[in-house]
């Protein structure tokens, strides 16, 4: 699954990284999100950015012990042959891709085809495919 | 403890010290959090006749229970100190980011006092609490002031800062952040001011926690569904706060001329539709769900804003119907630091003065050129700007002119004429803060809705609920814009807390809520003498529109206030009654 993100529908409010944060780790933490926004003024112009895991698969194949794996909907990360070294958020072109506090990579499995982040956006600004 | 960090911060400017205190949990379930939760602190730490503006006054900086969580319009932060424009209570909100940073950062509420001897800001970084020299930031605008902090501490900290308006202690120096949003009223950047904090910056990096995050996901994204994101609140997306240009025109409590008439012949030209085709962007706060932020572009200006009662108070009732320079004025006060509200109507008092040949202050209705060099004049205290950062009241004192000084307790009036909207009238004398719209705004009802503007009836009660109400949402923390019944909001909170919240407890809360800010005033010596209004709301015809002929009598006045002195459970002269105390817990 692929997410597409229109600034110019974005109001900033968040509510996608609260919901994502909320449905994989239980908690309401921007910090363990899987996507992030940035909204804020810039030389008086209002400049809203997302960073999406877009399904480069780059940390699939730069992963050493195949804990990454891809799937229909998203990526799974296998903890147990992960070993937290690292290579997956480094080689992220987005940067979308972050580490928990133990160092296990916030991997997006698009929440098994029923994403929050895009169920929670209240102006449209994130949906799945593309937009033409 | 669900919902709430636990723990409470307080910060000794003098000593240059900080402590972590336990939350009492007792005062969360009472008072909830936000406005509530700073009434109470205040309440019990401040001494009676504490001076405004001395470093024994303290600011209680307070998150709600909802405020980080996926619960929408829940990110704003509440702010609560001794008023120097009132002398009695003041709690403002201010939305943004600094809620939700303080929450991830661990606290449910900042308590600062004392003053610092130097020019500070308060820097808080999770359990990193420092203060640091704000000797550089020291004369600059809000928005240099915050722009520098964040090239220093990243662009994901929030900034509260205070403009030169509150470095000079201005009566109604207000707290910025995000460059446009503000803790406005009642000069709480002023005591800022007074305490030689030029700034708070927060960040945090810590979740918050539910007692059950997937039952909370489950009922607040329903409630987005099927309650925000619906034509009763949509409006503030769509439009925003400019919208009620036209309904106060339309319903004749639109103010022009400092309140000597209810309609604006260029209304046309600051109404709704011609400030959307100045938008460029929408914006909210986080959490939001709605977007009521319009970010326009005018002339050389850009602003967030502006919003409504800035349209009317420094807009129509200033005599200005010029789009592009109320939109620069909104920018001056918002970068010197300055509420609009009191700015526009300080302003417009001091026109009306001058025209009236009571006193020359070289301002008169609809001048743009010298309206635009009000702003300025008022941050710095230069010229005629010395005497207008007082206040309408104290200039009153000064000059005459009572009879047309648009303020109770000490506060400016907001934009909209109690002679088209009796419960309005009721509203601001009984509002702990003075002439306040964020107490109760009964005008929905009556001006712009399907109940009668020009009698008592039914108003007291009316006015009663829409206090609790709201005592209860700002302390939730949930923002004005979401129109939400108590059952709604009973339902997020058991989620969150994880145990059975029910409406009637949640409207106790604001009851109780509402009586202890009384019972704060009373203890500062306020009583039912100055539950009033000036004298142009009973005495002086409105001239025009829906309200032509139009007064509020004070014999009309003054029954609909007994009446809700006797609905409440108050005496005849506005004291709570010892029963009513112990009803409420207090």
């Amino acid at each position: 699954m692929k997410f597409s993100y229109q600034p110019e529908k974005c109001i900033g409010c968040r509510l996608c990284e609260l919901a994502c944060s909320g449905h994989k780790e239980g908690q309401f933490n921007p910090s363990l999100a899987r996507l992030q926004v940035i909204s804020g003024y810039r030389s008086d112009k209002l400049v809203n950015e997302a960073r999406l895991c877009d399904r480069c698969l780059k940390c699939v194949e730069t992963c050493p012990t195949g804990a990454i794996q891809s799937g229909e909907q998203g990526l799974a990360l296998d903890r147990d042959q992960c070993t937290n070294c690292g290579a997956c958020v480094d080689v992220c072109p987005t940067g979308v891709l972050r580490a928990d506090n133990e160092g296990f990579p916030l991997v997006c499995d698009g929440c098994q085809g029923s994403p929050r982040c895009v169920q929670w956006c209240p102006h449209g600004a994130l949906t799945t495919g593309e937009v033409h | 403890m669900p919902g709430y960090q636990g723990k409470v911060l307080r910060v000794d400017l003098a000593a240059g010290a900080s402590a972590v205190e336990k939350l009492n949990p007792d005062w969360a379930d009472l008072f909830l959090g936000g406005k509530g939760l700073g009434i109470k602190y205040l309440y019990e730490e401040l001494a009676p006749g504490t001076g405004a503006l001395a470093p024994e006054n303290k600011m209680v900086l307070t998150t709600g229970p909802f405020t980080g969580t996926v619960v929408p319009c829940s990110g704003k932060l509440s702010i609560v100190t001794k008023s120097p424009a009132t002398g009695a209570i003041l709690d403002c909100s201010i939305g943004g980011t600094a809620a939700v940073e303080l929450k991830r950062a661990g606290y449910d509420a900042v308590i600062i006092e004392g003053r610092a001897a130097e020019p500070v800001y308060l820097l808080i970084e999770d359990s990193g609490v420092e203060l640091r020299s704000a000797g550089e930031y020291r004369g600059l605008g809000c928005h240099a002031t915050e722009n520098k902090l964040k090239a220093v501490h990243g662009a994901e900290c929030s900034v509260l800062t205070i403009g030169p308006a509150g470095e000079n202690m201005v009566s109604f120096a207000c707290i910025s952040s995000e460059l446009y949003r503000q803790a406005g009223r009642g000069g709480v950047g002023a005591v800022m001011g007074s305490k030689n904090l030029k700034a708070v910056v927060v960040k945090g990096t810590g979740g918050v926690f539910a007692a059950d995050a997937a039952k909370l996901m489950d009922v607040a994204h329903d409630a987005l569904k099927n309650d925000l994101l619906t034509d009763t609140n949509l409006w503030a997306f769509t439009d925003g706060t400019p919208m009620i240009v036209e309904l106060s025109q339309t319903a004749g409590i639109l103010p022009a001329n400092n309140f000597q008439q209810g309609t604006f012949d260029e209304f046309a030209g600051i109404k709704s539709e011609a400030l959307i085709a100045l938008r460029t962007a929408k914006k909210g706060c986080t959490s939001c769900g709605l977007g009521c932020g319009n970010f326009v572009r005018a002339g050389r200006s850009a602003v967030e804003g502006p919003e409504y009662e800035t349209l009317a108070i420094a807009g129509s009732n200033c005599g200005i119907g010029s789009l592009d320079a109320i939109v620069e004025f909104n920018r001056l006060c918002d970068d010197l630091g300055l509420d609009t509200i009191s700015a526009g109507g300080v302003t417009a008092f001091v026109m009306e003065l001058t025209e009236k040949g009571v006193h020359d202050f070289g301002l008169r209705f609809g001048d743009v050129e010298k309206y635009l060099q009000v702003p300025g004049l008022i941050a710095a205290g230069e010229g005629i700007g010395k005497e207008l950062a007082l206040g309408v009241r104290a200039l009153s004192g000064i000059y005459g002119g009572q009879d047309c000084a648009m303020q109770v307790k000490g506060l400016e009036f907001p934009g909209y004429d109690p002679r088209g909207s009796w419960g309005m009238g009721l509203a601001y004398a009984t509002a702990p803060r003075g002439a306040c719209h964020m107490s109760a705004w009964p005008a929905a009802d009556e001006a712009y809705g399907e109940l009668d503007p020009f009698t008592t009836e039914g108003k007291a009660a009316l006015v009663r609920d829409l206090q609790h109400y709201n005592a209860a949402k700002f302390s939730l923390v949930l923002c004005d814009f979401w129109a939400l019944s108590f059952d709604v909001m009973a339902g997020m909170l058991t989620a969150l807390l994880g145990r059975e919240v029910t409406a009637g407890e949640l409207e106790l809360a604001g009851e109780r809520i509402f009586n202890l800010a009384r019972l704060f005033n009373i203890r500062e010596g306020f009583s039912g003498q100055d539950d009033t209004l000036p004298p142009r709301i009973y005495s002086h015809p409105l001239p025009s529109g829906a309200t032509a002929g139009k007064t509020m009598p004070e014999a009309d006045f003054k029954n609909m206030l007994g009446e809700y002195y006797s609905l409440r459970g108050w005496d005849e002269s506005g004291r709570p009654r010892p029963d009513k105390l112990i009803a409420l817990g207090l």
